[in-house]
Order: structure tokens, then sequence, then C-alpha cells
């Protein structure tokens, strides 16, 4: 190993980078912009009003006093719209499926004090919609039962989360998991292309005609887009931390730049898991830039490699929520390494002391360093 | 009598081959090429030339056969420092500037001294255009910039594949004095081409066709041995025997 020609090999990169301004726009404007769009997307959400009507079925008195009970409770609720004028089942089915009511409360013929079993009725179509009506009105339910029943009181719920607030916004939890998954995708399409290019250019015939090895050549590429991941983990990080405050500026409104997510952990260790990320990312690019004929071979990958782990890596979904067939194929993947790291870092505020955290870490750590040698392997199987 | 010393070879192949699956691209060549000369390597496109240069530089692994170049078994990634390549293609970055893609590649070779760069600039007529992006360079520019990144180091053992494609006749010219002041300098130097008429240029000849070496010898022993004027006579008529020699021993 010479460090006079990893060094050349690192200047390089930097120095094509620079005269690249576009490669390097979509690696520092494009992941902020995402994110302020999702940002923008997930803060400002429409607060859709959920309108919904009370259906007794049953013929007791015990039905009625609840129904005026949840209906009096209902009225007092923000979010929620109580349409009276529907009484009957069929009525407030129909109008389920002409999308004039969101959800229907229905006592069923048995309804009894004893029996106190409450029906409710959604559409079906868009389940995580739907649901989100239903804690307002769960709450309402509990309350009105639990007046209405004489020395049967409930007890109340209260929502509590261990780390963050009960208020955290969907952004907050996914920032986070959002810079790691970025940095990847640009570091992999950024190599994937540069080394096609050498490949296809001739310039890596030429660079193997030198005494330089392909460890040299790996760690020279890695150093290269690891300085520019650096950039782009700064500029990114500090665009969802900080939130700056512009004034009005005569007819320019005053707005805030950044999102100003809250978080709880070291910016420099969930800095850390998104460098070992991107260096394997790096090898990654180089690896499958031996299966890609031209720049568009190395797009179509994006689906293959990217995409999947977008889906299964716990971007949406807990790995223990996943099929038990899938949940070994995600543990493969880098990307959960990362985001798991990066929430118990940024939300739950680990540190390098939580062994969850150094797992993370390693495992990340262990994934670059097969797909090292994988890359080091495949850049002299060449066939002129 | 005075016996004269054979110099070692800078070039040495013995038994020589390389398989493509079914196809036999170099298919038992032995060389040996003593030091300060130019050898042309002479051959059809697809006979072998490029792969055969490979070979010799330890860029791709013979089926069978041993190469040494400067007394020492390739493949030698050390040994690499003390040869030059020019590819066929240009091999350069577009994106830097000829400067950088000359202290680029010099850097790999260990070769940081600025002077000597700059020397090799002003021997490719290049030193205005330091500053150029390669990518604005004309394509006779491009080739000089890959010569010049081939033999920054000071090489002793230049291999140029193709040089001269693509290169008006004018810089041809000055290319060809360029390679015998290099092999007058003690370097050695082979060059390939399927342009016959860069052949009587070199010291020395080596007609390629299908992995094998037809002839070797200087271009008039060449032309001797043929009985023509004519080097392009002369490869074909050594094609042709080489032809009816191998179907008399398939028959046999």
């Amino acid at each position: 190993m010479n460090p006079l020609r990893v060094a050349a090999v690192f200047r390089r990169i930097v120095t094509q980078f620079r005269r690249d301004p576009r490669s390097l726009a979509l690696l520092f404007v494009a992941p902020i912009a995402i994110i302020a769009l999702l940002g923008w997307v997930l803060t400002s959400q429409q607060t859709m009003t959920a309108r919904l009507a009370v259906v007794n079925e049953s013929a007791g008195p015990a039905g009625q006093t609840v129904v005026a009970r949840l209906q009096s409770v209902l009225e007092g609720q923000t979010g929620v719209a109580l349409d009276r004028s529907v009484v009957d089942d069929s009525t407030a089915r129909q109008m389920l499926k002409d999308k004039k009511l969101d959800l229907v409360v229905v006592l069923p013929p048995d309804f009894s004090l004893q029996n106190r079993k409450i029906e409710l009725l959604t559409l079906g179509l868009n389940p995580t919609a739907e649901a989100s009506i239903l804690p307002s009105v769960q709450k309402a339910l509990i309350t009105a039962v639990a007046d209405s029943a004489v020395g049967a009181a409930l007890p109340t719920i209260e929502r509590a989360t261990i780390y963050g607030s009960p208020d955290a916004t969907t952004l907050d939890t996914l920032a986070p998991v959002v810079v790691g998954f970025f940095v990847y995708f640009f570091v992999f399409v950024l190599t994937g292309i540069s080394f096609l290019r050498e490949r296809v250019g001739g310039t890596l015939e030429r660079l193997l005609a030198t005494p330089v090895s392909r460890a040299e050549i790996v760690l020279g590429y890695s150093l290269g887009f690891g300085f520019f991941a650096t950039l782009q983990v700064t500029l990114v990080l500090a665009f969802v931390l900080a939130r700056l405050q512009i004034p009005a500026l005569g007819p320019v409104p005053a707005f805030a730049i950044g999102l100003g997510v809250r978080t709880a952990g070291n910016p420099l260790i969930a800095y850390l898991l998104v460098l070992v990320l991107a260096l394997g990312a790096v090898s990654l690019g180089i690896f499958l830039s031996t299966f890609a004929r031209s720049e568009l071979q190395i797009l179509e990958f994006i689906p293959l490699v990217i995409v999947p782990q977008g889906v299964l890596g716990g971007f949406f979904w807990p790995i223990d929520q996943l099929p038990g067939l899938l949940q070994p194929v995600a543990r493969l993947l880098p990307v959960t390494y990362a985001i798991d790291g990066l929430r118990q870092v940024m939300i739950a505020g680990a540190d390098l002391a939580s062994g969850q955290v150094l797992l993370d870490l390693g495992v990340l750590a262990g994934i670059a360093a097969v797909f090292v040698v994988l890359a080091a392997s495949t850049i002299r199987r060449e066939v002129a | 009598m005075v016996t004269i010393p054979t110099p070692a070879p800078a070039v040495e192949a013995i038994a020589l081959r390389k398989d493509f699956g079914e196809i036999r691209a170099v298919d038992g060549i032995d060389m040996n090429l003593p030091p300060g000369r130019i050898y042309g390597l002479l051959g059809p496109n697809g006979s072998g030339k490029t792969t055969l240069i490979r070979l010799l530089m330890g860029l791709a692994p013979a089926t069978s056969g041993t190469v040494r170049v400067l007394g020492v078994e390739m493949p030698s990634r050390s040994n690499l420092s003390r040869i030059g390549y020019m590819t066929q293609s240009d091999g350069i970055y577009p994106e830097l500037s000829v400067w950088e893609n000359l202290t680029f590649f010099a850097a790999l070779y260990g070769q940081t001294n600025k002077t000597e760069l700059h020397r090799s600039l002003e021997l490719v007529e290049l030193d205005r255009r330091a500053g150029t992006p390669a990518m604005q360079l004309s394509g006779g520019m491009r080739r000089r910039l890959s010569m010049a990144c081939a033999l920054a180091h000071n090489p002793e053992v230049i291999f140029l594949d193709e040089p001269t494609v693509g290169v008006d006749p004018a810089l041809r010219v000055q290319f060809w004095d360029h390679f015998h002041r290099l092999a007058a300098g003690g370097a050695t130097l082979l060059v390939s081409s399927h342009v016959m008429d860069e052949a009587d240029r070199c010291d020395e000849l080596l007609f390629i066709r299908d992995g094998h070496v037809l002839a070797q010898g200087t271009p008039g022993e060449l032309r001797t041995r043929a009985g023509t004027d004519n080097l392009e006579t002369a490869f074909l008529s050594f094609a042709v025997g080489s032809a009816a020699a191998e179907s008399k021993e398939t028959a046999r």
C-alpha cells in the first residue's frame, strides 16, 4: 500500500467531481429538496374532518342513553363532524359507499349494559387513512359508555412513549432514516457510474498497467467518495436538525430554512454510521459496475439494489412485522442496520456505549469489508 | 576470436498461449527481443496483437507459457514501473486537464518531478495546453497526451498498441522520430500496427496472424526471404506458406 498512489486516486476523484457541477448539484441539492418536500407534506398535512354518524339498532333504554351521551361527546370533539340525520343502518351503509360518511358507530340489536359491544364501521378501501380517525372516536366511545354505566367506570386511556414524545411527528422519526438512505443511494449511483466509465473509457486498463494495486484503487475511491459523502451528510443533517428563521423582507414573507427535527443523540455518531454505510456503497458500486455495459444499466440496478432495501430495511415497517421468510433477507441488508442505528442514536439518544449501536456499526463495517473484497476481485477480471 | 555477449533480452516469451473459451487468441508464441530496438508487431485486425501485448504486460493471465520483461517474470506489479503502455483507446480522463491527467498517471508510477513532467509535455508539444480540459483537445492532441502519460516515468520497455491510429501524417513522422530517440537512449519499444507502410520504420518486425508469429526479422531480411520488395506481399506469402504447412500437418 503506497499512500502517494492512494492520494493520487483520491485527488483525481475530487478534481473530476469539481468539474462536473451537475453531479455535484445532484449530490447536495437533490436530497435537501426531497427531504424539504417530505417535511412539507408531513408537517402541513391537511387535517381532514371525519364525518360520522351514530346508528342505534338496539331497543333498550341503555342504548338510547349511550347514543345521546355519545353524540354530545362527539360534537364537542375537534376534527369530527357528526351527522345526526342518519339514524338507520342501511342509509348509513349507503352513505359510506357514496363517501358522504367516513365512519359509522353502530350499536347492535343486542346492545345492553351487560353486553357493551359497539361496532365501528368504515369503508375499508384505505385502511391507513381510516385508522387515523379511530382514536378520537374510540376515546369518545369509552367516555360515553363509562358515563352511562352505573358504577362501571372504565379507565381513561392516555398515550405515552418512552422515547421522543407522544406528539412527535412522522417527520421526526423519519428524517434520520432518510439521511442514511439518501447517502447510500447517491454514493452507489455515482461510484457505479464513475467506475463504469473507467472500465468503458479504457482508463482502468491503463490504471492496471501502472504499479497501483487494486486495494489502492478501492481505497482511493472510498476516500474520494467518502469526502463527498461527508459534505453531503453534513449539509443534509444540518438542514434536517437546524431551523433558521428568515424575517420578512419587503414583499417576501418570513420563512424558515431547515426542518428543526428534534434529535436526542450525538450527530457525530449518526455521521459515523452513515459514513460506514457509504463506504459499503462505494464498493457495491464498483462491484456492480462489472455487470453493466452502460450508464443506463447502472440505473437499472436501482430497482434491484436500492428499492428492496427501502421496502425491507425498516424504513416503513419494523423488521419484526415482516413476513417470516423476508426477515432473514432484511437482516442481510446494510440499510437495515443503518436505519436501526440512526433511530437508536437520533431518537433514543444512544451513544457508543450502547451495544445495539456497536452491533449496527460492526455489521455495517463487516458488510463494507465483504464488498471491498468483492470489488477488488472484479477489478482485474477484464477481457479486453 | 572475440565473442560478443548477447545482451539479456528485454522481452522474452516462452510457449505463450491464451485461450478465450474455444478461441485460441495466442497460440504458442516464443519471442526473444534484445533491448534498445524498435520492434513492429504487424498483423491484421483480430490477429492477437492486443492480447499478446496484454499477456506480455501481465494484464491478462496466460493459459500457459512464461513471460519475462527485463528479466522479471510477469505478472509483476512492481516491474510495471519500468514499463510504459499506450493503449489503443486514449485512456485519459476527459474532465481533467492535460496537466492533471499527466500528473495523475505519473504519480501512480512514482514520478513526481515537475521539471521532467514539463519536459514530457514539451516533447509532445502540449506544454501550451497544460490547463486545457482533455475533452476540448483534438483527436491528435489526445493521442499525444496519451503518449506523454505512457512515457512520463521514463520506462525501459514501452508497449504501444496502434499508437498512430487517427494521427495525421505530419504528426506520425514526429511520433516515429520520438520512438527512435527513445530507442537510441536504450529503451525497447514494441509497436503494434496493421499499417504496413509503418513497418519500414521499425528495426525488426514480427508478422502475426491467428495468434502465431509467421516470421521475424528486419524489414530487409523479410523482403529477401519472401523474394519481394513489398512488405504487404511478403506478409501474404508468409501467411500462405504457414497455411500450407498447417494443412500438411493436419493431412499427416
